[in-house]
């Protein structure tokens, strides 16, 4: 029985939501946090959406924000001109670093023991957290602000994404650009995913996938209006995505073929990430909220529950939460 | 017209007390042990803290209270001082509601001042 998909709204932010990440599976589950304009990331629990905590310090809007895989370190990059390390357990500011202009982009590499950041003063810096006094190393080369700086191929190389255009691929030792991608228009948005190094793109309408080592084009996909996120399922077989238009499609990823499309948002998407199981996926919008949304609609997962015909007319579903036609953020 | 997926409850929002990350949770209990001795030490100086907080706020409101329909002078920022009659507060004392604010300009019927520009008020009991 085809069941029509609820998502959940995480409210508590005042400005929009500019980017959200996932942290991996940890023994206490997985966590998301969010950067939002209000310029106060927030923690929440990954598959319920629960608030754990606000990071309070930033005095600026937050561009972007990540976990290292445990759970137990954040990072955010900020208009404030820095970008600031927290302890993800306690809420505590661990460290703060700055830069000369704003921050746009921050991401941890798998031990935890590096971070790289990106933004409007157009240079990639890599700072070693376990001596962080130390003078952080620097790539320079983009022409215009970075967006975005990720850690790829194990960590030897780094993808970033800029205003100019392009997006290059450096080796984290040499600091020379491998290969340069050159677009028509701006990039919106960049994940990479370490199993099958694939590297998805967005820009315009389109969603372009991309092999991480050799940047070669595998495939592109148009949508209906302007995409600013999309995600590629751990799995490889959907993929979402949301722009301009306030709504998420969804797409097969094999046949690239747009599986479904759902409203809910009150403002333009931002960014849009699959959960580490793939179970659910997030959005961050213009208007202020993050909704989770079902990969499976009407699976028994985190606050979804399935409900059987009978059990929707029984004495016993109290205990259920029916919503109505319009949830209010 | 399909049926929507039923949900247990929404997602807890943000506590508008505090900044959360509960020092009582499991994850916190256990990766941060350090940190445990010392707030069960400081328990006490915690509650008593709480104590005077709450003591604080709720003579914060009686005044508020006290204040409706008087008139009220208010000290503001960049040495404006208006007086009018007191009206309400919102619930996040952003705003207050007031009636007859005699400014340079005149009497303004009904206003909101913006509760950040106000420094101090005063009012006869």
């Amino acid at each position: 029985m085809a069941m029509r998909q609820t998502p959940l709204t995480c409210s508590g932010h005042t400005r929009p939501v500019v980017d959200l990440a996932f942290s991996g599976i940890t023994p206490y589950g997985y966590f998301l946090i969010s950067a939002c304009k209000d310029g106060k990331p927030m923690l929440r629990q990954g598959d319920t959406g629960d608030w754990i905590g606000t990071f309070l310090g930033h005095k600026g809007a937050v561009w972007g924000a990540t976990l290292n895989k445990e759970a137990t370190k954040a990072a955010t990059a900020a208009a404030d001109f820095t970008a600031k390390v927290w302890d993800a357990v306690t809420g505590d500011e661990v460290l703060t670093l700055a830069h000369k202009h704003i921050v746009k982009s921050v991401n941890f590499t798998q031990d935890s023991n590096f971070l790289l950041t990106g933004g409007n003063d157009k240079v990639l810096r890599i700072y070693d957290l376990i001596k962080p006094e130390a003078d952080p190393q620097e790539i320079a080369g983009h022409t215009s602000a970075i967006k975005k700086a990720l850690w790829c191929n194990n960590d030897q190389q780094i993808l970033s994404a800029a205003d100019d255009k392009t997006i290059r691929l450096w080796d984290k030792n040499t600091q020379e650009a491998v290969h340069t991608l050159s677009f028509d228009a701006s990039v919106t948005s960049m994940e990479y995913i370490p199993d099958g190094e694939i590297l998805v793109i967005t820009y315009g309408r389109t969603i372009a996938f991309y092999n991480a080592h050799s940047l070669d084009l595998i495939k592109t996909v148009d949508a209906p209006a302007s995409i600013h996120s999309a995600s590629l399922h751990p799995e490889k077989d959907f993929f979402v995505a949301g722009g301009d238009d306030f709504k998420l499609y969804k797409y097969d990823y094999t046949t690239k073929e747009e599986m479904e499309s759902y409203k809910g948002h009150f403002g333009p998407i931002h960014t849009v990430r699959f959960s580490p199981d793939g179970e659910l996926y997030a959005s961050g919008s213009e208007d202020g909220t993050l909704r989770l949304w079902q990969t499976a609609v009407g699976k028994t997962y985190g606050l979804w529950k399935c409900v059987l015909p009978e059990e929707l007319s029984s004495e016993n579903s109290e205990v259920l939460y029916c919503p109505p036609a319009e949830i209010k953020a | 017209m399909k049926t929507p997926v039923s949900v247990l409850r929404l997602p807890r929002g943000p506590d508008p007390n505090s900044r959360g990350f509960d020092p009582n949770s499991p994850r916190f209990l256990a990766l941060c042990p350090t940190t445990l001795s010392s707030s069960s030490s400081s328990g006490a100086v915690d509650e008593e803290e709480q104590r005077l907080r709450s003591d604080l706020r709720e003579r914060f409101l009686r005044t508020l209270l006290l204040m409706t329909d008087k008139q009220v002078e208010f000290n503001m920022h960049e040495k404006v001082r208006v007086r009018a009659r007191f009206g309400a507060s919102d619930i996040d004392v952003l705003n207050f509601q007031v009636s007859g604010l005699e400014t340079p300009l005149g009497v303004q019927k009904e206003a909101l001042l913006r509760c950040q520009d106000v420094i101090s008020c005063s009012f006869e009991l």
